[in-house]
């Protein structure tokens, strides 16, 4: 669960956004970065759909290469 | 390994270091990417890595799963909770459901979910029946439960809070005469909710070294590292090894919305008891939505005692890093992922399950007891 799970926005209706990661598109709440500015193109930390924080492109690919290899693991 | 963690591991190599040090970590997710990274054999010899209190599902009180396993039989509701607690055992007779997953078999409608979203969802979707979320889990599930609460969800949809603070078990610990580690690497996310604030009192009242630690295997031997040399100069201070994501003062608002949403209250932790301000309850103006006031019947206060684990596991040992893993008796000898025994070995956050993912497959407490 505290993993989390690098998402990039695809599109954003109210609190609600579209997020891709690796192809996969799943839903995912803004309401906890309401104080934030976020956009789309903007990466963000899931944690149980919800976004904790925005992220950079890096830290988003870094955090991938390990969850590719816990993934290559299973 | 990435050139920048074997960097690190050069550098952490070159250190002076005397005799033996323990490094505690308090994060699942932290253990999980040791273990797969295999940071433990690549580190000299003298540096432990120790997992502590880390797991939520491990720590979840047994009378809390026996409450929703009780409402899910009892109630007709539909039950919801994280995955992870399906399979969580309780101590009752063979005969009678002994987890979420074995009511759902005697014929409770228990479902699994990956996120507060779809409770709201599936109440929208079932708005005849009542909808309970069990939310167990530290401030990384909390806040977001807090999130839906405070975003307003449907009359039919109530929570049966199970929530954790991290930071107070790390306190109880640091209070006892054996705390039993020489650094702490706090973890990075509940730090991005929380902040990084929230880990001072580890060196300034116990003069630990701490860093917070993201999950890559780089961050986390930058943590090593930083907690070392601390330790090694005497000079102990909090170290952010996380700052894209951790700010000192964490998501404010996150911690508004907890704060709208839920109080904070002592509360008991399986395998290790009742630890003061450690737990979430909702606040009065959310009552309709709590599951404990709705189903008032079935919570049974005879189970609230501490070390209530399953007989012969030694989970309660292995939380608070008094023990690892294979030095429990039942490790791999009748608890194994496929049929576990304690919660440790349930959760993909528990450190027996992780290790025993990580390929450890030899009982150290057997291996020891034959030599």
């Amino acid at each position: 669960m505290c993993l989390g799970i690098p998402m990039r926005i695809a599109a954003i209706d109210g609190f609600n956004a579209r997020c891709e990661a690796k192809g996969v598109e799943r839903d995912v709440s803004l309401f906890m970065l309401q104080d934030e500015s976020v956009a789309v193109g903007d990466h963000v930390m899931v944690h149980v759909g919800y976004a904790i924080q925005k992220l950079s492109q890096e830290e988003a690919d870094s955090t991938w290469e390990l969850l590719d290899q816990f993934l290559d693991d299973a | 390994m990435t050139a920048d963690a074997r960097t690190w591991l050069r550098r952490i190599e070159r250190l002076p270091l005397p005799h033996s040090v323990k490094i505690m970590n308090v994060c699942g997710g932290h253990e999980r990417s040791i273990t797969m990274a295999g940071l433990r054999k690549a580190l000299p010899g003298n540096i432990e890595l120790v997992p502590g209190p880390g797991c939520p599902v491990c720590i979840c009180p047994e009378e809390d799963v026996f409450e929703a396993i009780e409402i899910a039989l009892g109630e007709q509701v539909i039950l919801l909770a994280f995955g992870d607690m399906l399979r969580v055992p309780v101590n009752r007779p063979k005969s009678e459901p002994r987890s979420l997953e074995q009511a759902r078999t005697a014929g409770a409608d228990v479902r699994p979910i990956a996120s507060p979203t779809e409770a709201v969802r599936i109440a929208q979707e079932n708005p005849g029946r009542a909808v309970v979320f069990f939310a167990a889990g530290f401030e990384t599930t909390t806040a977001p439960v807090a999130a839906m609460l405070a975003e307003g969800i449907p009359d039919n949809l109530s929570v049966l809070l199970s929530g954790r603070l991290t930071w107070p078990a790390v306190a109880m610990l640091l209070d006892s005469e054996r705390p039993g580690f020489d650094a702490l690497v706090a973890p990075g996310h509940v730090a991005t909710v929380m902040g990084t604030e929230q880990w001072r009192f580890v060196v300034e009242k116990h003069s630990l070294p701490t860093a917070v630690a993201g999950f890559t295997p780089q961050s986390l031997l930058a943590a090593f590292y930083s907690t070392l040399r601390q330790w090694l100069e005497g000079r102990p201070f909090l170290d952010n090894c996380y700052p894209q994501l951790a700010r000192p003062q964490g998501n404010p608002t996150a911690q508004r919305q907890l704060h709208q949403v839920m109080e904070v209250v002592d509360a008991n932790w399986r395998g290790i008891g009742s630890i003061p301000a450690s737990g979430f309850a909702l606040r009065e103006a959310y009552a309709a939505h709590d599951a404990r006031r709705r189903f008032p019947d079935h919570a049974d206060p005879n189970r609230k005692r501490a070390g209530e684990m399953p007989p012969g596991c030694d989970c309660a040992q292995v939380v608070l890093g008094r023990i690892y893993p294979d030095q429990c008796r039942l490790y791999g000898k009748g608890c194994t992922p496929r049929n576990p025994i304690g919660p440790c070995m349930v959760s993909d956050e528990g450190a027996c399950r992780i290790w025993w993912s990580g390929g450890l497959r030899e009982n150290r407490a057997m291996a020891e007891k034959t030599r």
